[in-house]
């Protein structure tokens, strides 16, 4: 198993899933959020991709019951939309559902479900979008209340910054030593080929 | 018959080791003022400066445990919690929390290897083929539901590399044939050769295909056993009484070892397939009270 230390610095780097874009509370009449995209990048769905990766863990750690469901589809023609659904306070709701709940897929069929009699539904449309600007669209539409890091926090992910910032100096070194090892043994393996090869012509 | 000249070498280099034996000691036959003025030398070795040698490295014979002090260890919840936020919009049926337990333990020895059955089982998928002689047996395979049985037919197609299963039992009876059609090689590889440690050469077909369906194989490795526990739609219920169960099951493991082959636990690890690795504490409850057990249950 890895070390302790290597591991906890990774452990640290969750900060970065607890605070950043994303990181805010969605009020309650907020039932659940539902992302349709592409598995390929191509037709502006570069915002919804980026979205999903950097913005959706952050809401779904501050918002753990809320389902929030990815369906990326194989089609490329597709429209990346949103769609974020709202109770309806005005008709009842139900204690308890009893039907299977759509999951998160990569083969489409996952789609957005029609809304409930209680529900309401907006939808925001990712096409050609930038993921900072999806997520101003959303965070105006919902009303969310961002979550700001305490102090302690804001000193633990300066250091965060700061070891990345490190690792990424001695990385560049190690890669070059790498090469530089690379490199010679590919001049030893050509000179040694060359020697044999005279050897063979001499014979 | 030796001749003089032979003789004379002979005695020559019988009176030098004579006088290089007797040379540190000042007692000997030869008066010490025709002893050869002895001046060490450096350049052509033995004795003078001694030769720096290479550090031997130190060899351990546990694994290397570390000190889990600086760790900052969870609760089953929080982990959850960290989990499911790292797994959004992946889905929940193909992602899979997984544990790996680190064992204080010897690197030589017996290493633990067994099978168990969860109490939320959630892999599905076993194919089972069973090597028993053609006859009774067969048809008692087929009906207990072995995709195939048979002895020779199998080895054919085993030889041939279309292997439809993913599990392979052996009546006892056929063990001899088994060892005769020589399949090590293809099958070793694979983890299906069927061996009497791994018990699955039996006498008792229905026992262990029973105990094969939904059980779970796990064993050690590098001093660390892990093993997938949960399809991340679990609830947090569901999860810990699958891992406790695990952890009772390891333990007993341990508990048969000899003293010699004594094991600890160490540390418990829980991940998921995209997410990272979290130390456990042992306790359940989630440490911010705005999140409760049931927030954990629903769908991701």
């Amino acid at each position: 198993m890895v070390g302790v230390v290597r591991r906890m610095n990774i452990i640290r780097e969750i900060l970065n899933l607890r605070h950043g874009p994303g990181a805010a509370i969605l009020p309650r009449d907020i039932t659940r959020i539902h992302m349709d995209f592409g598995l390929r990048l191509n037709n502006g769905q570069m915002g919804a991709r980026k979205f999903w990766k950097d913005v959706l863990p952050r809401l779904k750690y501050w918002n753990p019951a809320i389902p929030m469901i990815v369906n990326r589809t194989p089609e490329t023609d597709t429209k990346p939309i949103m769609t974020l659904y709202f109770r309806d306070n005005t008709v009842p709701a139900p204690a308890k559902l009893d039907e299977t709940p759509i999951l998160s897929a990569t083969h489409g069929h996952s789609k957005a479900p029609a809304p409930k009699p209680w529900e309401k539904t907006v939808t925001i449309d990712m096409k050609d979008v930038h993921s900072e600007k999806i997520l101003r669209d959303f965070m105006e539409t919902t009303g969310a209340v961002q979550v700001m890091p305490t102090e302690q926090e804001r000193q633990d992910m300066v250091e965060v910054e700061e070891r990345r910032r490190k690792s990424e100096i001695d990385a560049e070194i190690g890669r070059k030593r790498r090469e530089e090892e690379k490199r010679e043994k590919r001049m030893l393996a050509q000179a040694r080929s060359e020697a044999a090869a005279i050897k063979a012509a001499a014979v | 018959m030796a001749s003089t000249s032979q003789c004379l070498a002979s005695l020559a280099r019988f009176s030098l080791s004579a006088t290089s034996a007797a040379r540190p000691s000042a007692v000997s036959w030869i008066p010490t003022f025709f002893a050869p003025v002895v001046a060490t030398r450096y350049a052509s070795g033995g004795g003078g400066q001694k030769k720096k040698t290479a550090k031997k490295k130190k060899t351990y014979k546990t694994f290397r445990s570390y000190d889990l002090t600086p760790m900052e260890q969870m609760s089953l919840c929080d982990a959850m919690r960290v989990l499911r936020a790292s797994e959004a919009g992946y889905s929940p049926i193909s992602s899979k929390y997984e544990v790996a337990v680190k064992l204080r333990t010897q690197k030589n020895g017996t290493v633990i290897r067994n099978r168990i059955r969860l109490p939320f089982p959630f892999q599905t998928g076993t194919r089972i083929a069973v090597i028993c002689p053609e006859g009774p047996l067969t048809a008692e395979a087929r009906e207990l539901g072995a995709v195939e049985a048979g002895e020779e037919s199998l080895f054919e197609n085993i030889r041939a590399g279309n292997i439809t299963f993913n599990k392979l039992i052996c009546h006892a009876e056929s063990e001899a044939a088994l060892k005769k059609a020589n399949l090590g090689k293809i099958l070793g590889p694979k983890g299906l050769m069927p061996s009497a440690k791994t018990r699955t050469i039996t006498n008792n077909l229905k026992q262990t295909m029973h105990d094969l369906v939904g059980a779970e194989e796990y064993r050690e490795r590098g001093g660390v056993v892990r093993m997938p526990i949960a399809q991340l739609s679990f609830g947090p219920n569901q999860l810990a009484e699958n891992v406790k169960t695990f952890m009772e099951h390891l333990k007993n493991d341990i508990n048969e070892l000899d003293d010699q082959q004594a094991k600890r636990i160490e540390e418990v690890v829980l991940s998921t397939t995209h997410g990272p690795g979290l130390s456990l504490n042992g306790k359940f409850l989630p440490t911010d009270e705005k999140i409760t057990v049931h927030d954990l249950e629903g769908p991701m």
